[in-house]
This record gives C-alpha cells, sequence and structure tokens, in this order.
C-alpha cells in the first residue's frame, strides 16, 4: 500500500492515524499504528482527536443487552480472591467490621509511613538484571535495581498476566522506572518482561523470549 | 458538560468496585452493540466484551477526562479490540464476509435520522454532505462496521491503492470541516 501518492509529513501522520481509528487498515499496519501509539505521544494525541471527532458517529449503533453473568465473569477474572458478599446477617457482620476498620485505621494511619508497598522482585534467570516493582496509591512503578536496559534495538517490555487470562501489555522498561496509572495487580497475577524489539511487541502479545516473571504476593 | 461515566471512569482509578460495576450496568448495552455491529457473532461478541472492561479496569487511570467523554474512551476501547480481533481472524473463517458489506447500507439511514438530533452531530452530517456520497458512505461504513481497505475496494470495485488515495482525501476534508 505503499504506492498511494505521498502527503506532507503532517497531514501523512494525521491521515493514519484516521485510518487507524476508522479501523480500514489490515493487521500489520494496525500493529504498527499501536506500536507508534506506545511510543509517540504526538501521534497519540492525533488518535485522541480522531477519535473526537468521529464521537458523532457512535449514535449509529444500536444498544444490545449484555447478559448479567458476563459481568460476573469479569469480576471473578479482575479479583479472584475477594468475592463481595452482599445482603444477610454476614453482610451487616461485614459492615460492622468495615467500620471498625476505617476507625482503626483512622487512629492508626497518621503513624504510619505511607510508604510503597513492594509487589515483586523480578530477577533473570542468572541473576544479572532485575527488576522491583512497588504500588504507591494508584501508580504501580517497575525500577531496574540491578544490570542494564534491553541491547540497541530492543526493548524489555512488562506484561500483567492475570490467571488463566491473555497477557496485557503495560509499557516499555527504559532507563528511567516505568510508572503506571493501574488498578492494583491481585495476588496470583504474574508479572512478566519480555525481550520485544524496539518500539514494544508488534502483535500486543509476546513475542520475544520471557526473561523474567514473578506472581504476586508469591 | 456533564459526564457521568467520565465519573465513573475517575472512580474506577481510584479502585471502586461499586463504580464498576454501575459503570458495566450503564454502559455495558452500548458497548455490546458496538462488538455485536462488528464481530456479528454474540459468543464472540460476549467474550470481547470481557475482554474489553478488563482493560477499562486496568487502564481507567489514565483516561483523562479533559481531553474527551468517557462514553468515547469506552467505544475506542470495544471498536479498537473488536477491529483487532476482525483483522487477525483467518480468510477461511470469514465466511460471513459478504452479509457484514450488507450490514453497511443497513445500518446508515437509521443512524442519520439519529443524527440530527445533537448540534455536533448535525455539523457532523454538513461535513458529510459535502463528500461526494460514495466516499461519505465508504468513511460510515468503515466506522460502523469495521469493513478494510479491501472489503472497500471490493465493494465499490475499484484498485485498493486507489480508493486508498480517496478516502484519504476525504478524511483530511473532513477534518478540514469539522475543525472549523
Amino acid at each position: 500500500m505503499s504506492d498511494t501518492p505521498a502527503l506532507p509529513p503532517d497531514d501523512e501522520s494525521d491521515a493514519l492515524a484516521a485510518e487507524y481509528v476508522l479501523g480500514v487498515l489490515d493487521l500489520p499496519e494496525r500493529l504498527s499504528a499501536e506500536a507508534r501509539l506506545r511510543t509517540d505521544r504526538a501521534f497519540a494525541e492525533r488518535v485522541a482527536r480522531w477519535e473526537n471527532r468521529f464521537a458523532p458517529l457512535n449514535e449509529g449503533y444500536e444498544d444490545a443487552p449484555a447478559p448479567p453473568e458476563v459481568f460476573a465473569r469479569i469480576e471473578a477474572r479482575l479479583f479472584p480472591r475477594a468475592p463481595l458478599r452482599r445482603g444477610g446477617w454476614l453482610g451487616w457482620a461485614l459492615a460492622g467490621l468495615a467500620a471498625a476498620v476505617a476507625v482503626l485505621a483512622f487512629v492508626f494511619l497518621p503513624l504510619l509511613q505511607p510508604g510503597p508497598e513492594h509487589l515483586a522482585r523480578l530477577a533473570a534467570q542468572d541473576g544479572a538484571t532485575a527488576y522491583e516493582a512497588t504500588w504507591v496509591e494508584g501508580d504501580l512503578t517497575i525500577t531496574r535495581v540491578a544490570g542494564d536496559p534491553a541491547p540497541q534495538g530492543q526493548v524489555h517490555e512488562l506484561w500483567l498476566i492475570p490467571p488463566g487470562g491473555a497477557p496485557v501489555a503495560l509499557g516499555l522498561l527504559e532507563s528511567a522506572p516505568l510508572t503506571i496509572a493501574t488498578a492494583k495487580p491481585q495476588a496470583g497475577w504474574t508479572l512478566a518482561v519480555s525481550l520485544e524489539p524496539a518500539g514494544g511487541s508488534p502483535t500486543g502479545q509476546p513475542t520475544g523470549p520471557v526473561i523474567m516473571a514473578a506472581e504476586i504476593g508469591a | 458538560m456533564e459526564d457521568p461515566v467520565a465519573d465513573l471512569l475517575t472512580r474506577c482509578a481510584a479502585q471502586d468496585r461499586a463504580a464498576f460495576a454501575a459503570l458495566y450496568r450503564d454502559t455495558s448495552a452500548k458497548l455490546m452493540g458496538v462488538l455485536l455491529r462488528i464481530l456479528g457473532r454474540r459468543s464472540e461478541a460476549e467474550d470481547a466484551l470481557q475482554e474489553v472492561y478488563t482493560r477499562a479496569w486496568l487502564r481507567a487511570g489514565r483516561y483523562d477526562p479533559q481531553k474527551g467523554r468517557g462514553m468515547t474512551w469506552l467505544i475506542a476501547i470495544a471498536r479498537n479490540h473488536a477491529i483487532d480481533r476482525l483483522r487477525a481472524r483467518r480468510p477461511e473463517a470469514e465466511e460471513a464476509g459478504e452479509d457484514r458489506l450488507a450490514l453497511v447500507a443497513d445500518a446508515t439511514p437509521r443512524a442519520e435520522t439519529r443524527l440530527v438530533a445533537l448540534g455536533e452531530v448535525a455539523r457532523m452530517r454538513d461535513c458529510f454532505d459535502r463528500l461526494e456520497p460514495d466516499r461519505a458512505e465508504a468513511v460510515r461504513g468503515a466506522y460502523l462496521v469495521g469493513l478494510s481497505y479491501a472489503e472497500l475496494a471490493a465493494r465499490h470495485a475499484v484498485p485498493l491503492n486507489t480508493l486508498r488515495t480517496w478516502l484519504r482525501r476525504s478524511l483530511l476534508r473532513l477534518r478540514e470541516c469539522l475543525d472549523q
């Protein structure tokens, strides 16, 4: 598709952003646009502007009822160890317990240091490279604590893997620590680092070797 | 402007599970409509719906209300995921291909009658009216149903590169008109 007439560079980027939002690209072009989205801020802004421009077309989608059991599956996947129980005496007992905890927290919280919570340490098999995952008030931070970033032309990519689920790309680990605003990863979830071509995995799933992994709370 | 979906997303970013349940209650019918329209199969749309809300919860912290409405952000996640699935299908698995083309004609008039109501939506219709009718239809069809360049080229019986050239020109003209 490269033999279409060239546009000025700005229009070229903007046309590609529009084509991505519209959805007309074939798979390889789509994946390369997605890789660019993760690293090229200006391109991500263009895509966001096109999403807003096209938003009035969303009126053309009719509602279709979603089965309630799908939400139960989503909750089971995201919150595997904390079933919410409602109603009955147990509900009241839990509410009482929560109130007691809240009072205790109110009394003791000022005494506690609001320090980062350690989630996991990821180390390569030879121990030469290692990352530390910590959690502070809504942010997951991954810091390299030993070794070097990936060699020239490659990058370490971070993944979050829910039990039985597909890996979700969280970001690229380069020189500086990576901080991501995300939901708190639950115990039993796995953090993994794979070696990918510069710019990150072209497919949205790990393509290179997984060089380190650790289960949260293990 | 009031944006209850944006408020729910902000609360999701703060790990509020009740807000997440409310988000599903208030937006899942719309997202299911999007996924069903693009994917065509209910079982696949339900799988995709699960994936879309998982991503919405995990990425809620990256949603910025300054940059767009909550519903627009959610629909973008749903459309992108559905189109990724569509493009990853093997050609022989795409037995419903011709039906997907038929969906476009079916969709357009209904969309238009609803579009008249709102202000920004009326402007979009004006801008579409300034394009050649077949090009406006190609853009709308691609957006709503997820048609690829290859499918559009077959539908309009023109070589793929020709189609791409005129579609790109139409997009830039649309931008000029919408940004005025």
